[in-house]
């Protein structure tokens, strides 16, 4: 009997899948159905994607929307005339995309989340007893990564073992670093050399080949270290929640407020703002009609914004729907960036020379 | 858009009930076959596609493949139109490669098992080791230096968990802080010698390492993935002591990606498998049924893994370092092979059969996959009986003689004779009696033939031979290749026999058996 129920249900679902198709095909000139739109998203913003209430949101807005993930700044080896968009995760990447476009309009810039290190608990602990963070909260679940300290700690080769208090935690060894993603592919991996460059350069941005060659051997150091690196920031952190990999992960922010607004256990897990850091403001680039229904959708329908939210992204503007929803994990965020500093961003030409150079 | 919700309030309406969600969704992409080129270890996942099917409606096509040769099929271009997505132990290699980042997309690690040290209960007792927490390379490196351990380990130039494993003994055994330099494996390298001395067991693939293991009997430990190590405890009653060494591991996190050849529709079937394997029941099948760990923070590891936290080692960030230290474990650091090869040169072999056994083996003289420096090769063509038995062993510095003459000996083989399989087996292994020295040779009997026996002893006869040959004899197994009239349940017979493995050359060509082989001499 199941069995039965399943075929007619089959049936049914498939009728309704050619129905909408045909309806589709029929009326998409008067824009009331839905239309597919394919696109490429730095992996982060899959889950947003994926998410059923999103799925059903768009949907009535009129928007089926297929995506595939890669790195921001691979999406220009990706060809773009079979997508309806590109979502890299910040302006530089979506620059060097533009040129795609085939329709009028620019850019959507719908939400934006800054750059966090997520840390065992422990290893935070390390970091404050020797002075290169400061915690919060009760259960040290939140802080502030100095980045000055950290910085002037790479510079030396600093280690693990060269820490006070470190003694009985024998994961926490070697070079002290942050595992990024490759500056060369994915953006977050880009702005943390932003962020560096700019403390490095001393509090500016780096604009010119002399501030390149100041702050390229401190840039190495940052890179070298780790090794290969992954291409999109979606595995980096996964990896972190899975308990596999390196104690200081940089991920956006929006990755954990995601996990901890779907109620999910974080485990050991200390959030650490860097005092100078960089905010992504995920970039929509449309390539048709279709893409750029999309990004006004994300930048104006109330329940997107919401559901924005829910995964953890800033929306754009004024959000106190951001603080709102957050509320109960202040013990993890820091909701008003509190003594974060946002550090301008280079050019997309020298944020790339800056990246080979450190990759090479 | 009405019209398909009104049929799906329909189906709703016949259930009695509806999930709601996304499911409507879902069915809209779903459905058909992704045809997936994956890390052979992943065998053990058939149990979560099957659940993966039931509910996606997607059917897994895979097929199984060392990851690194799967890293080179894809950089060829070979996998373009073949297949769909790949799924690897790890994306290390991938990211080595800038030309293989490019044809993939979506990427997405699905779950973790780190590379781990599995020694039987005896000798870990043996050797004091009590404690899998706190047990280092560095100390299972000092006991194989000392000769109390020999271990198995995959080919790292083919597999993910040789390879891994070679990074985290370098990494361990040079004290390096960070990702190996050159400098670093050239301070490793006395140590690596020692270590790569009590490797007495090699593979192409991890699953038949396990096979051997359990066949040979004279290895008493395993390099292998946690998951497979403790899989074994399970089912096969091993008892492994699985050590995660304290001085840091290196993980797979196997990356599900999609390949950019792949139409957009199938891609979109890739995303939809990855999300179904990313959730909650999915997670925690993998973790139950395989062992390996989740990578969804609300899902728990499976009951035998333990929860204590490793260093992970990376991999090196640049292929030169790779290489470096791939081409030193090859020439100079793991034992060296001796290699009988048993040639079919019957009167049924003349012609392109003969033409195609000739360039096969002329392929293993040169190029990056050569024969190694150190290597001893024994051609034994034979007929009615053994034609001739010719050894060249290639030398360390001057490799180009040996290699020479072996294409030499190749181009001189000539098809004449009936096919005396079985009594050229029986020589060869007499060869290898006669050959024992102090050398601790890794050898193996390759037996390649394109017809069934007609001549000297039967199957019955090598199997009484084989039986009574002294136990470090037995220990060489003989990998048969399936050719043209083969028999094959007789070449199946004579693997099983001797804890070989049977390679097929009736579907693909023959220099690719002969080339796959090489990971397991």
């Amino acid at each position: 009997m199941k069995r039965i129920l399943g075929i007619v249900l089959a049936v049914l679902l498939t009728a309704g899948v050619a129905a909408a198709v045909i309806a589709g095909r029929d009326s998409k000139d008067t824009g009331t159905a839905t239309t597919t739109v394919r696109g490429v998203i730095g992996s982060e913003k899959a889950e947003f994607f994926e998410d059923p209430d999103v799925v059903k949101a768009l949907a009535a807005k009129g928007l089926t929307v297929r995506v595939e993930t890669a790195g921001s700044w691979d999406m220009r080896d990706l060809p773009l005339d079979e997508y309806d968009f590109a979502f890299p995760s910040s302006a530089a990447p979506a620059d060097e995309l533009r040129h795609w476009t085939k329709i009028r309009g620019g850019p959507v810039r719908p939400f934006y989340s800054p750059l966090v290190v997520v840390a065992h608990t422990s290893a935070a602990e390390i970091l404050a007893r020797n002075g290169l963070a400061t915690l919060g909260g009760d259960r040290h679940t939140t802080g502030t990564l100095k980045m000055d300290a950290y910085l002037r700690a790479a510079e030396k080769d600093t280690t693990w073992q060269q820490l006070k208090g470190v003694e009985g935690h024998q994961e926490l060894s070697g070079t002290l670093f942050v595992t990024s993603t490759d500056p060369l592919s994915s953006n977050s991996g880009a702005l943390y050399l932003a962020a560096a460059s700019y403390v490095a350069n001393g509090d500016t941005v780096v604009a010119d080949p002399a501030g390149i060659r100041r702050t390229q051997g401190l840039l190495r150091k940052l890179v070298q270290v780790q090794g290969a690196q992954q291409s999109s920031s979606d595995g980096p952190f996964r990896d972190f929640t899975s308990g596999v990999g390196n104690p200081l992960v940089l991920v956006y922010e929006q990755q954990v407020a995601s996990l901890l607004l779907a109620k999910t256990d974080p485990g050991e897990l200390t959030v650490l703002y860097p005092d100078t850091t960089v905010s992504s403001d995920h970039t929509l680039v449309p390539v048709t009609e279709g893409g750029r229904e999309l990004g006004e959708a994300l930048r104006t329908d109330a329940r997107l914004r919401e559901l924005a939210v829910r995964h953890g992204f800033r929306p754009a503007g004024a959000a106190p729907e951001f603080t709102a929803a957050t509320a109960p994990y202040a013990d993890y965020l820091n909701q008003k960036l509190t003594g974060v500093r946002q550090a301008p961003v280079p050019t997309a030409d020298v944020l790339n020379e800056m990246a080979e150079r450190a990759r090479g | 858009m009405r019209l398909r919700l009104i049929a799906v309030l329909l189906a709703c309406a016949a259930l009695g009930a509806c999930t709601g969600g996304g499911d409507e969704e879902d069915r809209a992409v779903t459905g058909g076959t992704v045809r997936i080129l994956a890390s052979s270890e992943l065998a053990d996942m058939e149990p979560v596609l099957a659940a993966a099917r039931e509910a996606t409606g997607i059917t897994v096509e895979a097929t199984y493949s060392g990851t690194l040769d799967a890293v080179e099929t894809v950089a060829e271009g070979k996998a373009d139109g073949r297949y769909d997505a790949v799924w690897l132990a790890s994306g290390g290699q991938l990211r080595l490669r800038p030309d293989v980042a490019r044809k993939v997309v979506s990427q997405t690690p699905v779950m973790a098992s780190p590379v781990a040290f599995g020694v039987s209960a005896e000798a870990a007792a043996r050797l004091g080791w009590t404690d899998p927490e706190h047990t280092s390379w560095a100390q299972i490196q000092r006991a194989v230096a000392d000769g109390k351990l020999t271990y198995g380990m995959t080919d790292p130039l083919r597999s993910n968990s040789g390879y891994s494993a070679l990074i985290a003994v370098a990494s361990a055994l040079s004290h390096a802080q960070s990702a190996l330099t050159d400098a670093d494996v050239q301070r490793a390298t006395p140590g690596l010698t020692e270590f790569f001395a009590g490797q007495s067991l090699t593979s192409g693939s991890s699953g038949w390492l396990a096979d051997a293991y359990l066949h040979q009997g004279t290895a008493e430990a395993l390099i292998n993935y946690e998951s497979v190590l403790l899989t074994l405890n399970r089912d096969r009653h091993t008892d492994f002591t699985v050590i995660r060494p304290s001085d840091g591991v290196v993980t797979a996190d196997y990356p599900l990606a999609a390949l950019t050849s792949a139409p957009p529709d199938v891609r979109d079937r890739v995303r939809a498998l990855t999300r179904y394997l990313l959730g909650e029941d999915a997670q925690r099948l993998i973790t139950e049924r395989t062992l390996r760990r989740p990578v969804t923070a609300s899902v728990d590891p499976a009951e035998p893994l333990p929860p204590g936290k490793r260093r992970e080692l990376p991999y090196p960030g640049s292929r030169s370092v790779s290489d470096a230290l791939l081409a030193s474990y090859e020439h100079k650091l793991r034992r060296p092979a001796r290699t009988v090869y048993v040639l079919d040169t019957s009167g049924s072999m003349k012609g392109d059969r003969l033409r195609d056994l000739k360039a096969a083996l002329t392929e293993l003289t040169g190029g990056g996959r050569r024969f190694r420096d150190r290597e001893e090769v024994t051609l034994m063509p034979f007929g009615s009986a053994v034609k001739s038995t010719r050894t060249h062993t290639v030398r360390p510095g001057a490799p180009d003689a040996a290699l020479e003459a072996i294409r030499a000996d190749v181009d001189a083989l000539a098809a004449e004779g009936d096919t005396a399989i079985f009594s050229s087996l029986e020589a060869a292994y007499g060869y290898l009696a006669e050959a024992a020295d102090d050398t601790p040779y890794l050898t193996t009997i390759v037996l390649m033939t394109d017809g069934e026996n007609t001549a000297g002893s039967s199957a019955e006869g090598f199997r009484g031979f084989y039986e009574a040959l002294p136990r470090e004899r037995r220990a060489t197994p003989v990998f048969p290749i399936v050719f043209g009239d083969s028999d094959r349940s007789q070449l199946a017979g004579i693997a099983e026999l001797t804890g070989g493995r049977l390679f097929d050359a009736t579907e693909g060509p023959l220099d690719a058996a002969f080339e796959e082989i090489r990971g397991y001499q």
